[in-house]
């Protein structure tokens, strides 16, 4: 059943019935949502810097196989050993490959939304390699056995209680620890002898530059330079898209990153990689996994353009109140329902559902995705595949054939008034109407408006008559 | 075919028009101003300190009285009294117990109050990492403007490793609560210094 329909919803359902988790979790990304516009205001060249950065995104990407090849053949004039990935199953091949051929049996890794895509960690577990998450939310959400909630803050949508519950039986910490600093610490005494010890490291890449063959990581903690430094091996993997052309580029980007997504004018750490340190080896895997197809799709190429930053995700009325593990995906929110049907069109059809398309999700990308547009055509292009629950499709099918007829509608309209004003609540909020599941019905009319205008109106040929 | 070519010809076949998506030319947008008062703004926002001296007093001294706790302090820099030098550490677990690293930034960003560091003034790139705190020597000559300005400058295209630090280590991972000390440095404290 891997391909069965996220049942968006019900999951959406579940995680509004437990107030205490949606209010807390509402309201965080609201306030990284302020944060962020706070950080906005304070530059003027704002707007200037998000068309830049499209411009950037658009351009590389219309030239991507040339800059691939560039920053390849630097890469490789620095000492790095660049592998080119089709899929996640051929990335995890050359990461076992890599640490096999060392005798590695034990990696400490950083964030990388890649490496979830790839669904890695299970590959290398299963040929006897260690993998530990170093990033806390991230090791959060391993040691639950959950995908991140968030491609920010992967753990966003617990609480305190929840992360001493997981931590308490897996680093055997107070299981009613309070303190959220008391767990902060608590994975850096777990993390560190485990980073002392590891064979290898590895990384994401939040951007690579084609001109020097550097890529660049961008984090708060310490721990993707702690991963980078401190084994011998460095492995980062990057997805193809990630690409820009020139250093200078670095500045348009890094300047809006953190601001998005946190609302902080730049990460604690901005690590620039162009070679391997002293003694250490460094491999970089270029990932496809799809996108080379997506730059192909006129309506989605752009979703490609996207920096991770989840400013989309803290915005969305939708993501804010289903929380980010109702999507089902690796990527979740309004940048994960565009991508994530190009990677499964049918388990993933439900998604782009999922918004008000209130067009939030457009205003705050700082590479300009219209990602509410997207949002828009995938329910065309997922209507045209059959990719429809069979209520909704059919719901969709009588109104369209109702509106198409005036007569017809005017006379379900007149029997809907009747029917709001006189069934009893079991039979209008049945499964057949979704809609009223978390909504109250409009109240029943006296009159409707077309009657109104043919009562008041008709006959006399001018619209101003009767006042 | 590999997966590189596979790769390569999939993109030649479905990217959109490039003659349709100029490059735009490099910009040099936003506040030109390079002043320390931005800079230590910039620091202080992100959870970094100065570490001020006295007219005449020795770094050690200085360090000394913000880290009077601290057994072992490690120097890239010469001349800090009771350090060991960091080219005494055989490698990078050797740095585990460093409870204070000295090093000298390249330069500072005065936007985001940010210090670059490469193996250029690190030596040993984990002892930045590994070490509960952090001392940055800092030449305010060296301090650029924003990050537009900033990516002009060399180091960028001949380090191998070069991290622009804003603070010291931070999360909020649990509860949106911030910590400053996650899993990097504890602190990271700016003594202005000129060459």
């Amino acid at each position: 059943m891997k391909d069965k329909r996220i049942d968006h919803a019900g999951a959406a359902a579940a995680f509004i019935a437990d107030a205490p988790h949606l209010a807390f979790h509402d309201e965080r990304l609201w306030d990284m949502r302020q944060k962020r516009d706070a950080q906005m205001h304070l530059l003027p060249e704002w707007q200037e810097l998000r068309t830049l950065a499209s411009q950037i995104k658009e351009h590389t990407l219309a030239n991507l196989p040339d800059y691939l090849e560039q920053f390849e053949r630097n890469a490789t004039r620095n000492g790095i050993h660049v592998h080119w990935a089709r899929d996640g199953a051929e990335h995890n091949r050359i990461v076992a490959e890599i640490l096999q051929a060392r005798g590695a049996t034990t990696l400490i890794k950083s964030k990388s939304m890649v490496t979830e895509e790839c669904d890695m960690r299970p590959y290398l577990a299963a040929r006897g390699i260690t993998v530990t998450e170093t990033d806390l939310g991230e090791r959060i959400q391993q040691l639950d056995d959950q995908l991140p909630s968030h491609i920010v803050v992967p753990a966003v949508h617990k609480l305190t209680g929840d992360v001493a519950r997981v931590f308490a039986t897996h680093y055997g910490t107070d299981p009613n620890a309070d303190d959220p600093r008391q767990l902060a610490e608590a994975q850096r005494q777990a993390a560190r002898p485990v980073i002392l010890h590891a064979d290898a490291g590895m990384t994401g890449a939040n951007f690579a530059v084609a001109e020097t063959g550097t890529f660049v990581v961008c984090t708060n903690e310490g721990n993707a330079d702690l991963s980078a430094t401190v084994p011998g091996v460095h492995i980062a993997t990057l997805g193809i898209e990630r690409l820009v052309p020139r250093m200078s580029d670095l500045g348009v980007f890094v300047r809006m990153l953190s601001r998005s997504a946190l609302g902080s004018p730049i990460t604690q750490y901005t690590t620039h990689f162009r070679g391997p340190q002293d003694g250490g080896e460094m491999h970089v895997i270029l990932v496809d996994n799809g996108r080379s197809a997506r730059l192909g799709m006129a309506d989605f190429w752009t979703s490609l353009k996207c920096i991770r930053c989840g400013a989309c995700m803290n915005t969305c009325p939708v993501y804010r109140r289903s929380g980010g593990l109702s999507y089902g995906a690796v990527y979740s929110g309004p940048i994960g329902a565009i991508i994530d049907p190009t990677f499964n069109e049918r388990k993933y059809s439900t998604l782009p559902f999922a918004s008000t398309l209130n067009g939030s999700c457009t205003n705050v990308c700082p590479v300009r995705i219209d990602i509410h547009d997207q949002l828009y055509k995938w329910r065309r292009v997922l209507v045209d595949h059959h990719q429809m629950p069979f209520v909704k499709r059919e719901i969709m099918h009588m109104a369209g054939k109702l509106m198409g007829q005036p007569r017809l509608y005017r006379a379900a309209i007149a029997g809907a008034e009747t029917a709001l004003g006189t069934l009893p609540r079991f039979a209008l909020y049945s499964w057949l109407n979704p809609w009223g599941k978390q909504r109250e019905l409009p109240h029943p009319v006296e009159e409707t408006f077309h009657a109104w205008y043919r009562r008041t109106r008709s006959g006399n040929g001018t619209a101003d008559t009767g006042r | 075919m590999n997966a590189r070519d596979t790769i390569l010809d999939a993109l030649r076949r479905n990217r959109p028009d490039p003659a349709a998506h100029p490059l735009p030319p490099p910009v040099m947008l936003g506040d030109l101003d390079a002043g320390q008062a931005r800079f230590v703004a910039g620091l202080r926002l992100l959870g970094g300190d100065l570490l001020e001296r006295a007219p005449g007093e020795p770094l050690a001294a200085a360090i000394a009285r913000r880290f009077p706790d601290a057994r072992l302090i490690c120097s890239a820099v010469p001349g800090v009294d009771g350090a060991v030098p960091v080219q005494d550490l055989p490698n990078a677990q050797a740095a585990d117990p460093v409870d204070v690293a000295v090093v000298r930034a390249a330069f500072g960003i005065a936007e985001t109050g940010s210090i670059f560091l490469s193996e250029a003034q690190l030596h040993l790139n984990a002892l930045a990492h590994l070490a509960q705190h952090l001392v940055v020597l800092l030449d305010p000559a060296q301090l650029t403007a924003n990050l537009h300005t900033a990516y002009q400058r060399p180091e960028f295209r001949t380090a191998r490793y070069g991290v622009l630090m804003s603070g010291p280590s931070a999360t909020a991972d649990i509860q949106g609560v911030l910590i400053r000390g996650a899993q990097g440095v504890r602190s990271l404290s700016v003594c202005f210094d000129s060459v």
